[in-house]
């Protein structure tokens, strides 16, 4: 097995499962976290990953299929996507991609799924395609509250990481959100990310 | 070239003089005076700016003597323009107005955020870091690109300062609480299950309090201890996402809270996982002081001869991503 990438939370091996190429994702034990906390956080995260992951394939999501899950070592096998992190593409990608992003993140919430960690690096470009991974922050809710904190930490990232691509980017998100949701469903989740953003620290409030 | 740099943001009024040759900067001195409120009690805007106001004399003179200078040394006055509370922040203000006009010394404005991270860079050495500011007015994650600090993370309601004090002044202790928290966390090893709430690089600690706050009811060293477990665990598993994502190979940290030692051993330990250096503001520095105004100006009259008086705002709401940084 050789380790490719040392996530936040979980290390990612690549490995073979009934010879074809598969990733593990193993959450491993954090030294730093208080030992009932830390194996409580682990086992739940990777039953919601596993679950929801299944979930989202059911209504047209691309997202690895999941082979096996081990929850004594919370480690979980799914399907390998060797394509590339949109993070990672050139801005103008970026920014037509954003569109299709947009697109899924509005049939995630439209299915009663809030991703948790909307990050360009959680999207894959593969085959001419957009592929959703990483749903260890999921949950199944279908309060505009919690939709609206997805959106504004992907509003926050291309803010930060993406900063000169900002404005063409969050418009073609938005486009694409808007055709999925509805425009009431859109309207009432945009104004309730202006309310989150109006709660932070020295926000400008008119 | 000398500056002088006066902070006034919250409970602290403090001036510093700092010597800058080339890109190194020297402390001369670095004088402060802190307005504590009743235990159990916060910070009264009024009563801290009454304090600032009758002690600015003082600590500026002491400064200056410490520095062995004259006002007429001084090449450039900054102040923290914000963010901060109004009242406090007109103090710092006027104190560098009258000194800017009386000896026509130009005066710069300066984000105290800013002065935070600008102060951590030249003690600790750090580069091109990920910054992790935590104190009573900030919780945020930041990244340098494009001339501008951009946010990674931060806390979508109260700071982890505030959650520290709210929780402390609680129980009785007097603010800022950390320090007395900290002590009683390590006469507990109980973990008390509290709500954990991380949404993607961004944290929420206001249904951590409230929890807290009824653990508390039953054992105080218990409360004490979870919180600092739940609380820094969020913090670090935010800092991780905040690194593997923006793969910054450098981590500092700065604010009041960085004085914290549990919180910088989980730190040390999520630095260790991702191969990054890790630097901490030296105690003294961790909280608010003026020398990280002073450099902060120092910083920036290599581009710029200072801003006319008209121009000395004070801004309560002065957010740190809408800063240019040009020098």
């Amino acid at each position: 097995m050789k380790l490719i990438k040392k996530g936040a939370e979980a290390d990612i091996y690549q490995t073979t499962w009934q010879n074809s190429n598969a990733i593990l994702k193993i959450r491993k034990t954090k030294n730093y976290r208080n030992s009932s906390l830390d194996s409580k956080i682990r086992k739940q995260r990777t039953i919601k990953e596993s679950q929801i992951i299944s979930q989202v394939k059911s209504f047209g999501i691309p997202a690895p299929l999941v082979y096996f899950v081990n929850l004594k070592n919370t480690s979980i096998v799914m399907q390998e996507i060797p394509g590339k992190p949109v993070h990672d593409l050139s801005e103008s990608k970026i920014i037509q991609l954003s569109k299709s992003i947009g697109k899924l993140v509005g049939m995630l919430h439209k299915n009663g799924i809030m991703h948790g960690d909307l990050t360009t690096s959680n999207f894959i470009f593969f085959k001419n395609n957009v592929y959703v991974i990483d749903f260890g922050l999921s949950q199944n809710t279908i309060k505009p509250e919690d939709h609206a904190v997805d959106l504004r930490l992907i509003k926050e990232i291309l803010n930060s990481a993406h900063a000169k691509i900002m404005i063409p980017s969050w418009k073609n998100f938005l486009l694409g959100y808007k055709s999925i949701v509805g425009n009431a469903n859109y309207v009432k989740i945009t104004k309730l990310v202006s309310d989150i953003e109006s709660r932070g620290r020295y926000a400008q409030v008119v | 070239m000398l500056g002088l740099g006066i902070e006034s943001t919250a409970h602290t009024f403090s001036c510093a003089v700092i010597e800058k040759k080339g890109k190194k900067g020297k402390i001369l001195s670095d004088v402060r005076k802190i307005y504590r409120p009743a235990d159990g009690e916060g910070i009264h805007p009024r009563e801290a700016s009454r304090h600032h106001i009758e002690n600015s004399s003082l600590v500026l003179s002491e400064c200056l003597d410490e520095a062995n200078i004259k006002v007429n040394d001084l090449d450039i006055v900054s102040y923290a323009g914000g963010p901060g509370l109004g009242p406090c922040l007109r103090v710092g203000a006027v104190v560098a107005r009258s000194l800017a006009s009386f000896y026509k010394i130009p005066i710069y404005p300066v984000n105290h955020a800013l002065g935070h991270i600008e102060l951590g860079k030249l003690l600790t050495g750090a580069t091109n870091p990920l910054v992790l500011l935590v104190s009573g007015g900030h919780t945020m994650l930041l990244a340098f690109l494009n001339k501008q600090w951009r946010v990674f993370g931060e806390t979508l309601d109260i700071t982890l300062g505030q959650l520290l004090d709210q929780f402390g002044r609680s129980i009785g202790f007097a603010s800022p609480c950390g320090k007395n928290i900290e002590e009683l966390a390590t006469t507990s090893s109980n973990y008390v299950t509290l709500p954990y709430s991380v949404k993607g690089n961004d944290v929420s600690f206001s249904g951590l309090l409230s929890a807290t706050k009824s653990v508390a009811k039953k054992s105080k060293v218990d409360a004490c201890y979870s919180l600092q477990e739940t609380a820094f665990a969020m913090i670090a598993e935010a800092v991780e996402r905040a690194l593997s994502f923006t793969r910054k190979k450098e981590l500092m940290i700065v604010g009041g809270v960085a004085a914290n030692k549990r919180l910088s051993e989980m730190l040390k330990d999520v630095c260790k996982r991702h191969g990054a250096k890790f630097f901490v503001v030296p105690l003294k520095y961790a909280g608010d002081c003026g020398s990280q105004i002073c450099w902060t100006g120092l910083l920036e009259s290599q581009i710029k001869k200072g801003v006319p008086l008209k121009d000395t705002f004070v801004t309560q709401s002065w957010r740190l991503d809408t800063v240019k940084v040009n020098y």
